[in-house]
């Protein structure tokens, strides 16, 4: 039973990951007091485009095909790390976060190598920018995943989380609040959202993402955006289920899984919020502040890893 | 002489590689002769690695005594430290002679092809004895022979004044390291009353706090000189890049772990850990070799300098698993010591495979297009598919992803760290966990840097004509890297079948240590990362069947030229302008004519990273040395009357100090 709800997970994240992109673009559009697209609309793209032919540059090599294939499976992999509803997930035991943020860099890699295959200028400043940010964002990502985990003194994400639902709410120590700090900083640069990228920019000054991708369409840029549109929502799983897990249930009910998905919807729908508020109020930052934000991101997160010496007695 | 059964197989490869193949290359130039000593190299190698895997299962294992014919005590034993790696060379030699076999054909006249056969025989050999070496003098002898043949090596390939000084800085720092390494040994002396690693390791209990404190230094900077850590890496990227390709791989891959092996020998196996500090020292070194190395690798655009500079940025990796280790030894956590140690030594096993592979790559591309500077590649993954590919399965390793070796060694390195926050010593506890930081920063520059290798000179267009028209090497050569990329995958989808052996290595280390809980867990995962990542990519690829060329999109314009795609250095831009503190280019503009800044004729730019260790740490040295002489010189009048004035005065104080001293 356990495994069919971990497996029934994982296919909630993977495919109810355009939906939290087409629920943010609507936000953001009710925000700024546009109509906006329906929020099923990424879906409705994801179909177009794989039911199209892949378009390749003919001085282009298999890496630029690849590349997608790579990038779609290690992202989809790592949706098996993140519980959701049930406090457990399909590799959350064996796997730890450092596998899940290096499956997330393998994917990153390969879209680097498919943009610089491409032969453009656009794909080549794409991935130039994209190896400044990844690279800086790397270290907090970590350093505020290890705070938790000394926390927890667990290292698999699913441990934490079932140390964190043994916690009381109120109970919140100042490591998860520097963690959480640094966490969502890094997801904004993970995820290519403002104020690091802009991902509804098509402006060659300002593009990362978008400059990566570029070159590609049809299946191969279904591929990509379906794999983006499954970080952000790992993302977003990632934080609720380290932050804020309460309401998982570890048996199996009909009605405490209902409450649960009701609640995880919940949670979502205020980080979504967040997100779109930011998207909508803040200014997309100057490339060279770039290394200062996720600098005040490490330095938050190793604040977070120094503070659990005082936490944990 | 020899006892155990693998004695035979081990006396065949040190006469084959020693004896057999240099004779038999400098009797005759034959071609068929040459083909011979090839085939005679690759059954000494394979020969070594049976000996290795044999010698591992069977402990107290082989034991081959030549001391009878030499003046000193020279005998090797296969213990199982030794095996790791004497199966690291030996497993690394089999691909790269392949790869050297038409590769040395190409680039040589036929003299210096048996010339290079030979000395690359005898470096195989040195390096079979520094590892497998049982005896304090076996050992130097082969640590000796090392450096020398390897200086040999980078000699034949041309004579230019530069290529000499950079031979010289390689053999001057290699013998100041040389030196403290025998120091080591003979400071053990007083205690051990003979040089055989068996005396020394007994006598490891009962020296003294200072003497044990004066070998871990000693042999921390003697190896660490070998090792290229910084700031003793001066040597490194002058020497690895000017050898020939097969060389480089042989010297960057293997000869780097043989000053890992040395360390590991003294201060584990000899001394068995020490105070903490020595490992906040060791993890010190290895978090600046590895920020500083993969910082200046960045930095580069000839491919083999660059590859050079992330061997310094592997060593890093590799001392920080050493110092966590010796860390834990410390506060009494053999496990986490032993979790560290296996951590460490993966990776230098790791690093020799996918980093003999990178630089056999170097080579395939400068035989294709006779250069190895990225600016001028490009284009080369659809004219050279095999290279490529293994190539990239090499950059994955190198960069620590998933499903490829360097990530299970890293991931070790990085749970030994958090296991750290496990420890009572509040140190330690702040430390290790935040070393995390460190090597994620270095794991990701590190990508940033092969997107760049591999996305400028194998992916795009060809910046050359030379690129443009290069071809696939010949299948030796191909199949070597081939081998080498297979091993790496392997290792990174079935991590178990290597951490059960290198447990059961480290618990000889380590009194105590038991098997880590993490080796397990590694290696139970990876298989079904493996099966999910490649199963649903299989899925996703089922989307695209159809395909269609079109040219990429210029804006409009006719056409891409190949100069508007992004060069190495402008990819590199971004990190450089970030990081520029650490760079400090030295940097010159000339206008001409001076006096119309707006509207020069012509401009000149030159930006030159300052050599700042040169400066600040070497040039006061090496002044200081050079003023000694000057004044040294004034002994020397060339009067004959003098010197027999020294002869006398050297005569009584040797007769005055032997006869107080009794």
């Amino acid at each position: 039973m356990n495994i069919t709800a971990d497996i029934l997970q994982v296919l909630a994240l993977i495919l109810g990951a355009p939906l939290v992109r087409g629920i943010i673009a609507r936000m953001k559009a009710v925000l700024q007091r546009r109509r906006g697209a329906s929020i099923w609309r990424p879906y409705a793209e994801l179909f177009k485009l794989l039911r199209k032919e892949d378009l390749v540059p003919p001085t282009s090599s298999a890496v630029f095909r690849l590349a997608p294939i790579v990038l779609f499976g290690a992202t989809a992999c790592t949706a098996a790390f993140v519980p959701l509803v049930h406090a457990s997930a399909l590799l959350g035991s064996y796997g730890d976060f450092f596998l899940l943020v290096y499956l997330l860099a393998l994917g990153r890699f390969f879209l680097s190598l498919g943009a610089l295959d491409g032969g453009s200028a656009f794909g080549g400043m794409g991935a130039s920018r994209e190896a400044l940010v990844s690279s800086l964002a790397e270290a907090p990502f970590l350093l505020g995943l290890v705070a938790l985990a000394i926390s927890a003194s667990r290292a698999d994400i699913a441990g934490i989380v079932a140390w964190t639902l043994g916690q009381n709410i109120f109970n919140i120590s100042v490591v998860h609040i520097l963690a959480f700090t640094s966490l969502a900083m890094v997801a904004l640069a993970e995820t290519g959202r403002m104020p690091v990228d802009n991902p509804a920019t098509h402006l060659e000054l300002t593009m990362i993402h978008e400059g990566m991708v570029l070159e590609y369409s049809g299946p191969s840029l279904a591929l990509i955006e379906w794999a983006s549109a499954i970080k952000l929502h790992v993302m977003l799983a990632l934080l609720i289920a380290l932050f804020c897990p309460w309401g998982m249930v570890s048996t199996w009910s009909g009605l405490g899984i209902t409450l649960a998905v009701l609640l995880y919807c919940a949670k979502a729908a205020v980080l979504m919020i967040l997100l779109s508020v930011i998207e909508s109020a803040v200014a997309k930052l100057r490339m060279y502040l770039v290394p200062d934000f996720l600098g005040v991101a490490s330095a938050v997160s190793a604040l977070a890893v120094i503070f659990t010496m005082w936490v944990r007695r | 002489m020899l006892t155990g059964s693998i004695g035979a197989p081990f006396a065949f490869l040190l006469a084959v590689l020693g004896i057999v193949v240099p004779l038999l290359l400098i009797a005759s130039r034959a071609k068929s002769v040459q083909r011979l000593a090839i085939a005679l190299i690759l059954a000494a190698s394979f020969a070594g690695c049976l000996v290795a895997v044999f010698g591992f299962r069977r402990q107290p294992g082989t034991v081959v005594d030549l001391s009878r014919a030499t003046p000193f005590p020279f005998s090797f034993d296969v213990d199982r430290l030794s095996a790791l790696f004497l199966l690291l060379v030996c497993s690394v030699a089999i691909p790269v002679t392949m790869f050297a076999a038409p590769y040395f054909d190409r680039h040589y006249s036929e003299q210096r092809r048996n010339w290079t056969w030979a000395f690359f025989s005898l470096f195989l050999l040195s390096m079979i004895v520094v590892v497998t070496a049982s005896t304090g003098f076996a050992f130097l002898a082969g640590w000796e022979l090392m450096t020398l043949v390897s200086a040999g090596l980078i000699l034949i390939e041309g004579e230019s004044a530069e290529r000499r000084h950079n031979v010289f800085i390689y053999l001057l720092m290699m013998h100041a390291g040389a030196a403290a390494v025998a120091a080591c040994f003979f400071l053990f002396l007083p205690f051990s009353h003979s040089l055989d690693f068996g005396a020394i390791r007994a006598a490891g209990a009962i020296v003294p706090p200072g003497i044990r404190t004066a070998v871990f230094l000693l042999a921390f900077v003697g190896f660490g000189a070998k090792a290229g850590i910084i700031p003793l890496h001066l040597w490194l990227p002058r020497a690895h890049p000017i050898a020939p390709s097969p060389v480089s791989a042989l010297m960057s891959g293997v000869m780097l772990k043989t000053a890992v092996y040395g360390f590991v020998r003294f201060s584990f196996d000899f001394l068995g850990g020490g105070p903490a500090w020595w490992g906040y020292v060791v993890l010190l070194a290895g978090a600046v070799s590895g920020l500083l190395g993969v910082l200046y690798a960045i930095g580069e655009h000839d491919l083999k300098r660059l590859l050079a500079y992330h061997s310094v940025e592997n060593i890093g990796i590799i001392y920080l698993g050493l110092g966590t280790s010796l860390i834990f030894l410390a506060c009494h956590a053999p496990l986490l010591a032993a979790l560290a140690l296996i951590a460490a030594l993966l990776h230098t096993f790791n690093h020799a495979l996918f980093k003999s592979l990178l630089f056999l790559g170097a080579g395939a591309i400068s035989s294709a297009t006779a250069t190895v500077d990225l600016e001028d590649l490009g284009g080369l993954q659809s004219r050279m598919p095999v290279t490529g590919t293994a190539f990239l399965i090499a950059c994955c390793s190198i960069v620590g992803l998933p499903l490829f070796n360097g990530f299970i060694s890293e991931w070790l390195t990085f749970r030994s760290f958090l296991a750290g926050s496990a420890l009572t010593n509040a140190k330690a506890q702040i430390v290790l966990p935040l070393m995390v930081g460190v090597l994620a920063l270095i794991g990701g520059l590190a990508a940033a840097c092969f997107v760049k290798a591999f996305g400028v000179a194998f992916l795009g267009r060809p910046r050359s004509t030379e690129a443009e028209h290069a071809v696939e090497v010949p299948l030796p050569m191909r199949s070597g890297m081939a081998l080498l990329a297979a091993a790496c995958l392997f290792i990174g989808i079935l991590p178990g079948l290597f951490l059960r052996p290198l447990a059961s290595l480290v618990q000889g280390l380590i009194p105590g240590a038991g098997v880590p809980e993490e080796t397990l867990s590694i290696a139970r995962i990876m298989p079904w990362i493996a099966v999910i990542v490649l199963g649903t990519g299989a899925f996703a690829a089922l989307f695209k069947r159809r395909k269609r060329m079109a040219r990429t999109w210029a804006c409009g314009l006719p056409g891409l030229s190949t100069r508007m795609q992004y060069t190495s250095t402008v990819f590199s831009k971004p990190i450089r302008f970030v990081f520029a503190r650490i760079y400090r280019p030295d940097r010159t503009v000339e206008r001409l004519p001076v006096d119309q800044p707006y509207f020069p004729a012509s401009i000149s730019y030159r930006s030159v990273r300052t050599t700042s260790y040169e400066r600040a740490l070497y040039r006061p040295f090496v002044d200081l040395i050079v003023s000694l002489a000057h004044r040294l010189r004034r002994l020397q009048t060339g009067n004959i009357q003098v010197y027999l004035l020294y002869i006398f005065l050297a005569l009584v104080s040797l007769l005055a100090f032997l006869r107080f001293q009794r």
